[in-house]
């Protein structure tokens, strides 16, 4: 779980004459009834009926709901991120090139494409491309192979 | 000849006592040999040219002959071998890929994330590397048109000029 810092409620002129003991056992409180609403996809009468039982009163439960439901979106994008997945493609980039010669063999002449990922890692967010060369068939093959993926999601979608 | 270049020029004593000759011109020999076979077969050299660098040399109608044909017999394979040495890239071997659907985890219960996951598959100086990448529908499009582009590029006009001039 993520961890929710708490500085800036302790830092808030508002609440400065709030024992800070208390004020970060109610954000601790706060952030985990929260959480918990966004992990299980809670509607806003099973948060109610919760609040209730917690002998809130109406209105702060009102005004805790539409907060929540303000915010809920935003929250289950936030929740849905986190945990592990296999390195994500987030872009390609390409070059194609001409071969002339090299100072082992000279009149190559062949095309050749350069290929980029660029790919990200979904804890620490950054991680090196992945590169390689390719022949116009061998771009082909990885063509035709994406266009299979994207087909069968296609039909995926209609059943 | 071709053999004897291929695998490197030791002392080689058979040869030597055979022909009655030193194993240091039997080694000069070879060496001389690999020598014009590989700077030939890596210019590209035309049989003209190749005979008239050759017949400087001095040698019998012959022997210039039976070296003409001993460059174009083997020029395709010298060549290929020398291709190797070039400075190389990981290369595209093959690509598998499937198609999954994330329904929970454990940070948030009740989903449907579609996502395509991948292997992709390289070579590198012999060996082959195998990377498991993922990537989401609207990506896997952009991808796609992405690279078809790239495709494309050597349709067009001025890739196939430069082509033409080139040779």
């Amino acid at each position: 779980m993520c961890v929710i810092s708490n500085s800036f409620i302790l830092d808030d002129p508002d609440l400065k004459d709030i024992d800070p003991t208390v004020l970060k056992h109610c954000h601790a409180a706060a952030a985990t009834c929260i959480l918990e609403a966004g992990r299980q996809k809670a509607d806003i009468s099973a948060i109610s009926t919760c609040l209730e039982d917690c002998k809130l009163d109406k209105e702060r439960i009102e005004q805790f709901c539409t907060e929540y439901q303000k915010n809920k979106d935003a929250l289950e994008i936030l929740l849905g991120s986190i945990g592990r997945s296999p390195l994500h493609i987030t872009d390609v980039s390409w070059r194609l090139e001409y071969q002339i010669k090299n100072n082992q063999l000279h009149k190559t002449y062949q095309p050749s494409y350069l290929v980029t990922l660029n790919v990200e890692n979904s804890n620490s967010g950054s991680h090196p491309d992945v590169s390689f060369s390719c022949t116009m068939e061998q771009l082909q093959d990885l063509v035709g192979k994406l266009k299979d993926a994207a087909k069968s999601l296609e039909r995926a979608t209609q059943m | 000849a071709g053999g004897a270049g291929r695998r490197g020029t030791g002392p080689g004593s058979g040869p030597g006592r055979k022909l009655n000759i030193g194993v240091d011109i039997i080694q000069h020999g070879v060496e001389g040999l690999v020598y014009l076979l590989t700077e030939s077969s890596k210019l590209m050299i035309s049989e003209v040219d190749f005979q008239d660098s050759i017949n400087v040399l001095g040698f019998s109608d012959e022997l210039n002959k039976s070296l003409l044909q001993l460059y174009l017999d083997n020029r395709k394979e010298i060549r290929s071998i020398l291709g190797e040495l070039a400075p190389r890239l990981p290369s595209y071997h093959s690509l598998e890929w499937r198609l999954d659907v994330q329904l929970a985890s454990r940070s948030l219960r009740q989903q449907i994330k579609p996502a395509v996951t991948m292997k992709l598959h390289l070579n590198q100086n012999e060996d082959q590397t195998a990377q498991v990448l993922q990537t989401d529908p609207a990506t896997l499009l952009h991808l796609i048109q992405q690279l078809e582009q790239a495709l494309g590029e050597m349709k067009m006009n001025h890739c196939r000029r430069i082509v033409r001039n080139m040779k």
